[in-house]
């Protein structure tokens, strides 16, 4: 059941974990993957990835998500090592044995002006009032911060690993420059997606005209841009100018492809990097650029941020199928909805076949969306993606762990475990 | 067709193939096949999009001399609309997608038909002005590798040249999305080709944004990202201005007790007086047109290594330049022998109805039945109305003092071929 091929490929990917595109790397693979060799080589990687194991990991999620955050305020607490807790194999019904750091405890004091402070920046650059309203609206302090999160995780880490201290300011505006991008993005995809509801809010569609939604995207971007070039360093607005045109070219992708069935997991990939991964590699890159770190350095950041960006955004389309209207801002489904097959589905359809022609048609008949929807379910999909997520969380973990020890290189191995343990 | 372009393009590995492609027939068919098709659809609804778009007027033959004259001076023709920008993966894309949309109603099918089809006269001026700046202006120590020797100008000039049509268009492009609200299509297919039209909308001004924010980065000059950026952002502000109807195209606002009581400055002779009226269509104006214009020309000296008072003079320039332009294209349905239909939608804060409104306050009666939707004035009573008042002499006088103003930044320059083009083009300006 699990040994489909693609699912190998894909995990053998996610083993070697390298490589910016990694859809070329499954693309690689899947050419050849058609020889037995690489295919015998792949299922044995497989079978080592298995015995670290699927099964307990789901189990501890489960509870650990009940007591989602343990605060811990002493900072020798802080420091009690973590890395280590992927191999551990905590047995059923007990919390495994060490105290996680929080990491938005560790950064309260960091985060919890974020939000206001872009809405200064925001109010600084219109005496349009509707364009502030609409501009500010998802800036109210109701989100994850996640973007800012890691960025300011990863400066504050770099920093120490450089025997600097603290955080620079051009460091934190890179953390309100990634959410003020994200922001935009999320007012635009309104637009496109016709959502109702986000963040248990009526969207910005739904209050305001679809022309103003739009200007009030192209605003925050315009001063998110006007915020990076006055940090005055040219490298850094090259690698954030980079997000925006992954954004765009990762929204023209899902706009719809006509890839055949051994592209299609490979497209997904370079989507979901280019929409969600390139936001956080590339901010946690600029950051460590703003510490001074060299390439080598400044490419494990980067790395980091692609591999917790790409699990992101496989447990985001994971949740898609289990969480329930209420606990996310959004109902059940509704990638199936907009056409969209996500990782969930374009593993069921290696065991389900007939999932293909829905993929091809975008699950636009009648009753396609919840024969999909129960195909999944019952397939491994939801497991496979989970084990995906995971693969890159771990390496996420293994490249934080090549950062100097401090509270906030710990924090940034608690937060890929973090990414999987969301229920939201 | 469509989808071998698509192929096409996404394969192409090297110039030579390149030129292979441009060369074969088909892709000349192929886009004929699309603007013909835009044009059939166009030419006779009266969407929306010729109020809220950019009015892409038919210009008289003196103006197309002077800017066909304006591009040899700076090489070759400026416009980001170059094959380059045709056969990337995502415009190809669009391309697909916009025919999809052929037969529908969206005004995104108005937008790409002026790119493609009449983008001579509108677009791709924007660029060339920048250019000719530059090339005018002349550059301070830069390194030869930086210089395109024939044309006269930097290639970072060339570059921000694009950006500033990319920016524009961008701003075109999502001016002409739709406000979709319930009970607007009742018909499904309707209601679901206007919605995949916005969505291609936005995403096509989205790639244009994006990657004008790429190619800004690439000229590594921060002061420069941070003033092309700012032109962004008034851009969308401008969209915010004053009364809107429910698809967002402008109405003039009824005038502020307040501001009316204030007094206003002692007039200067020789100047139009600084009322509500003018300051209103100017704040508008200046967010929508000359803020972009004035900072391409103020950026592009940045770039030439010319000090801050020359790039001041350059926003200067800019500026004027684009509020004349704007006042003449206000004028348009009003003079004799343009392609104005009697009858038609035109824009209602143009210069002309906003200076009328000012003498004649009576006349917002009629305009506030525009206030759902702009269509439901009667146009031809407002045009019979303005063209008997005080309007179109105030407009002729801003445009001429607007024209004024560029005109004497020219003259801090030397003589050159590329001045000598400016102001042509400023000439013709005011004889259309």
């Amino acid at each position: 059941m699990l040994s489909d091929r693609k699912f190998i490929i894909v995990c053998t990917m996610a083993c070697i974990g390298s490589g910016r595109l990694c859809a070329r790397g499954v693309e690689k693979l899947c050419q050849l993957g058609q020889t037995t060799q690489v295919r015998r080589k792949s299922s044995a990687a497989f079978v080592k990835i298995k015995q670290i194991g699927i099964q307990p990991l789901s189990r501890t999620l489960l509870q650990k998500s009940t007591s989602n955050h343990v605060h811990v305020c002493s900072s020798a607490d802080v420091t009690t090592p973590t890395h280590r807790y992927y191999s551990q194999q905590p047995g059923p019904g007990s919390l495994p044995d060490y105290q996680t750091v929080d990491p938005y405890r560790l950064l309260e004091d960091d985060l919890k002006d974020v939000y206001s402070d872009i809405r200064k920046e925001l109010r600084w650059n219109t005496n349009q009032e509707e364009l502030h309203t609409i501009a500010t609206y998802y800036f109210d302090g109701q989100g994850k911060a996640l973007r800012p999160m890691v960025a300011i995780l990863m400066a504050r880490a770099i920093n120490y690993h450089m025997n600097k201290s603290g955080l620079t300011p051009a460091q934190r505006q890179v953390a309100m420059i990634a959410e003020m991008i994200h922001s935009a993005s999320l007012i635009h995809d309104d637009v496109i997606d016709q959502s109702d509801f986000r963040r248990g809010k009526p969207s910005v569609n739904v209050l305001w005209n679809h022309k103003k939604v739009a200007m009030a995207g192209d605003f925050i971007l315009a001063v998110a841009s006007m915020m990076i070039a006055r940090l005055r360093n040219n490298d850094v607005t090259l690698t954030l100018s980079q997000v925006v045109t992954d954004l765009v070219q990762g929204e023209f992708m899902q706009l719809g492809s006509k890839e055949t069935e051994n592209e299609r997991f490979a497209h997904y990939l370079t989507k979901s990097y280019r929409k969600t991964a390139s936001l956080i590699a590339n901010s946690v890159k600029a950051v460590a650029m703003l510490a001074g770190a060299d390439a080598k350095l400044s490419e494990v950041a980067f790395e980091y941020g692609r591999n917790v960006g790409l699990a992101f955004q496989l447990v985001d389309d994971l949740l898609d199928f289990v969480s329930s209207s209420d606990t996310m801002g959004k109902p059940t489904a509704a990638d199936l909805k907009l056409g969209l097959a996500t990782a969930p589905v374009l593993f069921a359809c290696e065991k389900y076949p007939e999932l293909n022609p829905m993929i091809m048609r975008r699950f636009q008949e009648e009753g396609d969306v919840e024969k999909a929807f129960e195909l999944v379910h019952k397939s491994q999909g939801l497991e496979q993606t989970r084990f995906l997520a995971r693969k890159h969380c771990l390496e996420a973990a293994r490249l934080a762990g090549s950062i100097a020890e401090s509270p906030y290189q710990k924090s940034l191995i608690v937060v890929s475990d973090l990414v999987i343990n969301r229920m939201k | 067709m469509f989808s071998k372009l698509v192929r096409c393009s996404s394969s192409f590995k090297n110039v030579k193939t390149v030129e292979a492609f441009v060369r074969s027939s088909a892709s000349e068919k192929c886009l004929t096949v699309c603007c013909v098709n835009l044009k059939r659809d166009f030419s006779v609804s009266r969407s929306t999009a010729s109020v809220s778009g950019n009015p892409s007027h038919s210009q008289r033959p003196d103006w197309n001399r002077a800017v066909s004259e304006a591009e040899k001076i700076v090489g070759y023709p400026t416009s980001f609309l170059s094959l380059r920008w045709l056969l990337s993966d995502e415009i190809a894309n669009v391309a697909l997608h916009l025919r999809k949309l052929v037969g529908s109603n969206h005004p995104l099918l108005k937008t790409a038909k002026s790119l493609l089809y009449n983008g001579r006269n509108n677009m791709q001026a924007w660029g060339l002005i920048v250019l000719l700046i530059s090339k005018a202006a002349g550059h301070l120590n830069v390194e030869e590798m930086e210089e395109d020797k024939a044309a006269g100008v930097l290639h970072s000039q060339r570059a921000l040249a694009e950006v500033t049509e990319m920016i524009r268009t961008s701003h075109l492009v999502h001016k002409g999305l739709v406000n979709i609200y319930p009970g607007l299509y009742p018909e499904p297919g309707v209601l679901n080709d206007m919605t995949f039209g916005n969505k291609i909308a936005l995403l096509s001004g989205d790639y244009l944004l994006g990657n004008s924010c790429a190619e800004l980065a690439s000229l590594r000059n921060q002061d420069l990202v941070e003033l092309m950026s700012s032109a962004v952002r008034d851009l969308a502000e401008g969209e915010f201005l004053g009364r809107r109807d429910l698809q967002n195209n402008p109405l003039p606002s009824r005038p502020d007790p307040a501001v009316m009581q204030a007094p206003s400055p002692p007039p200067v002779p020789g100047r139009l007086p600084r009322t509500p009226a003018l300051l209103e269509w100017t704040h508008r104006n200046v967010l929508s047109a000359g803020s972009l214009l004035g900072k391409s020309c103020q950026g592009t000296l940045k770039l030439a290594g010319h000090g801050t008072e020359l790039q001041e003079q350059g926003y200067k320039f800019g500026k004027h330049l684009a509020l004349a332009w704007q006042a003449c294209l206000d004028l348009e349905p009003f003079t004799s022998g343009s392609h104005y239909t009697l009858g038609t939608a035109f824009n209602l804060t143009s210069a002309p109805v906003m200076f009328h409104l000012e003498h004649d306050p009576s006349l917002f009666d009629e305009i506030d039945k525009g206030i759902e939707s702009v269509h439901d004035v009667d146009y031809t009573k407002v045009h019979s109305i303005v063209s008997k008042g005080k309007g179109l002499a105030l407009t002729k006088q801003l445009q001429k003092e607007h024209s004024r103003k560029a005109m004497e930044v020219l003259e801090v320059f030397q003589e050159s071929d590329a001045r000598t083009a400016l102001s042509n083009i400023i000439v013709a300006m005011g004889e259309l």
